[in-house]
């Protein structure tokens, strides 16, 4: 017994480690979505700011970046789930013989990597657009369609797994008696499989919009003149990283929660009401007023839905009206002491070096102390200058007053200050 | 017309029936296998200017395969030290995380797929939430935690642990969590598919046998998920290896995976047949790798993707 409990634990040690790798970095980068620094960062905490998602409000290339990543999304959708459900009938009615080789070929564009389909796709339709003897500006090269083509290769695949699994539930008798009964084969296939498939069709469609936002790979060879969202953030990353990434960040994570939280809700519901209708009488059955379980009863998804959607209400609510303009401008007087301490200090210090090594070299060189304590009274009138020497002596990083903790000089002035944050806090 | 094509079109109607058809050749034909064999071709030919595609200079050569293992011709050096060396390294990276990652998600998916309970809903719910995220995104979530002035090296300094923050980044630990960090979902998923239709009971008989914990997994469990296994692993190594985001930003500045090399050649370079014949030896070599691990462990072809 004692050894099941042990095992319990270390089951759940080992569960609290798991989800925190998955969901710390997501909670902490949530975070940093509100905290003022330039750098995002969750520590030392400065102040409560919305300006980041203001920023990324006006972000010209984020929003035309979501427009371009809705339009490619919406090709792909259409033409990954069409191909996928033909790959999938098909897949039912293909020559036994041919059938592992057909498998084989629809289900390849899964492992290849994401740059190989982007390059082949590219190279194939630049060859097909010279064959037909076009311009470098055609439509076949156009950044759109190559990116739709692309994302599909790939995505249809999912589509087709997803569809699969539906279909193999499906009667075929149900195709034959429509026909039987006279209907033709459109008619049979839109309002016989059509119906059974839909559910299937829907999660499809919204694996291959959520495959399709988030691609980085096969979209970073084709999209040409319509970068996607994936594209800019990635271009964003890579150049230098402020917090309205993470505000951004932070959008998505709610809206996916959001919709989690509401799938399961909706889910649970249905299993409720499914639940009251078996254990209601024949009579309420009949009358039709039997009692619905509430939206909020027993279902755990939408009281957490709910509370999570106030919380956005406030949040949004105080964020309105909240100004962190004081909470900045005191951070940043603080530093500012801190900082002014900080160069007392280091020049107290090499105020004693130089000190020492005058007692050294006195009778060597006599113009050389005075050489070095000349510009320090005129430091002392402005601040920066006194700064300079400090910044020239760490590499030259354009350290200025303001800003003392820029990514910039996270060489030199970035571990200086480090442990005075962490006193700050 | 052939008998099978009457046939099908009997039994689809003239009119759905060449829909389907035409949309299953253009992906099959016009989007997976032409750019393919395509791309294969081009990796090929010499990297001529436009007008000269197609003229008398546009023969086949082996220069770009030369490329990649001798280097540049007159180059001081026998073999293209650099680009191979990544190309290795990637590649062993690659195997590394996916066994980090099959170490990591094994316990998990067993876990899941053999409690019951409502909690589990909860926590498969908490797996997903993180994979609807952007690849982007969840690269620059790892990048603020593993930055020099970053959380973990805040604690780790404030615990005493380093005296002055350690360089994750540069030392490739950002990168290797991140790319473990992205796949996670796609070794969890197929290892709990098979389990959770392992029969329970197998598991009590081992047990009443007086089979220890270790060996029900060795004798039991890891034999009847192996399709599940390879199936993740193929998807995480294959995808791992090919991995661009990740390494783009989570990678120190001195170290490369092979893919940026491809995206280089093409962005950079505008050497296309070079990076064409670069992506041409990443696919087939991954290819062959899983291949021949497929083998080692008789797994067949039809198990992956279920």
């Amino acid at each position: 017994m004692k050894n099941f409990s042990l095992m319990r634990i270390s089951i759940w040690v080992y569960l609290a480690l798991f989800f925190s790798y998955l969901l710390g970095p997501l909670v902490i980068m949530s975070v940093t979505a509100f905290n003022s620094p330039g750098f995002p960062r969750a520590a030392p905490w400065e102040c409560l700011t919305f300006e980041w998602f203001s920023a990324l409000f006006q972000d010209e290339r984020i929003l035309n970046g979501i427009k371009n990543s809705i339009l490619v999304g919406v090709g792909t959708v259409t033409l990954s789930v069409s191909m996928g459900l033909a790959g999938a009938l098909m897949l039912t009615q293909i020559w036994p013989k041919l059938r592992a080789t057909y498998y084989t070929i629809i289900i390849a564009p899964i492992l290849i990597p994401g740059v190989v389909i982007g390059i082949s796709t590219l190279v194939f339709w630049d060859r097909v657009n010279r064959m037909f003897g076009l311009d470098a500006d055609s439509f076949l090269s156009n950044g759109l369609f190559l990116t739709i083509i692309g994302q599909s290769t790939f995505i249809a695949s999912y589509c087709m797994l997803v569809l699969v699994a539906r279909l193999q539930r499906y009667d075929t008798g149900l195709t034959e008696a429509a026909l039987d009964l006279g209907a033709t084969h459109a008619q049979a296939f839109r309002k016989v499989l059509l119906p059974f498939m839909r559910p299937a069709i829907a999660s499809a469609a919204v694996l291959a919009f959520l495959a399709s936002f988030e691609n980085y790979n096969t979209t970073t060879f084709t999209f040409g003149e319509y970068p996607t969202l994936t594209i800019e953030l990635a271009q964003k990353v890579r150049y230098g990283i402020t917090p309205a990434i993470s505000a951004l960040a932070f959008i998505i994570v709610l809206l996916t929660v959001f919709a989690a939280l509401f799938n399961e809700a909706h889910i649970r519901r249905k299993e409720l009401v499914a639940a009251a209708r078996k254990s209601a009488t024949v009579e309420e059955l009949g009358s039709g007023n039997f009692r619905l379980p509430g939206f909020l009863s027993s279902n755990t998804a939408a009281v957490v839905l709910v509370v999570v959607a106030m919380m956005t209400i406030a949040v949004v609510g105080s964020a309105t009206v909240y100004s962190p303009q004081q909470c900045i401008a005191d951070v940043k007087e603080q530093k500012r002491m801190e900082t002014e301490v900080r160069i007392q200090e280091l020049r107290q210090r090499r105020a004693d070096e130089a000190a020492r090594r005058a007692a050294e070299q006195a009778d060597q060189a006599e113009q050389e102390p005075a050489v070095e304590a000349a510009p320090k009274p005129s430091n002392n009138s402005g601040f920066g200058g006194v700064f300079a020497p400090g910044a020239l002596q760490d590499d030259g990083a354009d350290a200025s007053e303001e800003e003392p903790e820029k990514p910039g000089n996270d060489s030199g002035f970035g571990s200086v200050f480090d442990p005075n944050a962490l006193q700050s806090e | 017309m052939p008998q099978f094509l009457k046939e099908y079109f009997n039994r689809n109607g003239i009119g759905l029936g060449s829909v389907m058809l035409g949309l299953v050749l253009f992906w099959t034909v016009g989007l997976i296998i032409m750019p393919q064999l395509s791309m294969l071709d081009f990796s090929f030919r010499p990297n001529l200017p436009p007008p000269e595609i197609g003229g008398p200079k546009d023969l086949y050569t082996l220069e770009n395969y030369k490329y990649l293992i001798f280097g540049p011709e007159g180059g001081s050096q026998d073999y293209n030290a650099v680009d191979l060396r990544v190309f290795y390294r990637t590649l062993i990276a690659a195997v590394l995380v996916t066994i980090f990652n099959l170490m990591l998600c094994y316990p998990i998916a067993y876990y899941l797929a053999q409690t019951k309970g409502n909690h589990i809903r909860v926590l498969a719910l908490m797996l997903i939430i993180p994979y609807w995220i952007n690849e982007i995104l969840r690269a620059f979530a790892l990048r603020i935690i593993f930055g020099e002035t970053g959380i973990l090296n805040n604690v780790l300094v404030g615990m005493g642990v380093f005296d002055t923050p350690f360089d994750f980044i540069r030392n490739d630990i950002a990168l290797y969590a991140g790319l473990g960090y992205a796949y996670i979902l796609l070794m969890i998923f197929p290892i709990y598919n098979v389990i959770e239709s392992l029969d329970r009971n197998q598991i009590e008989a081992a047990r009443d046998m007086g089979a220890s914990w270790p060996r029900i997994h060795w004798r039991v469990v890891i034999p009847y998920a192996k399709p599940g296994i390879s199936s993740g692993c193929t998807m995480v190594f294959m995808l791992s290896a090919g991995a661009l985001a990740a390494p783009q930003i989570l990678g120190g500045p001195s170290s490369l995976w092979f893919t940026q090399l491809i995206y280089q050649q093409f962005n950079d370079n505008s050497d296309w047949p070079q990076g064409a014949a670069y992506a041409v030896v990443l696919l087939v070599t991954c290819i062959l790798l899983v291949l021949a691990l497929m083998r080692l462990f008789k797994v067949n072809m039809g198990d992956i993707g279920k």
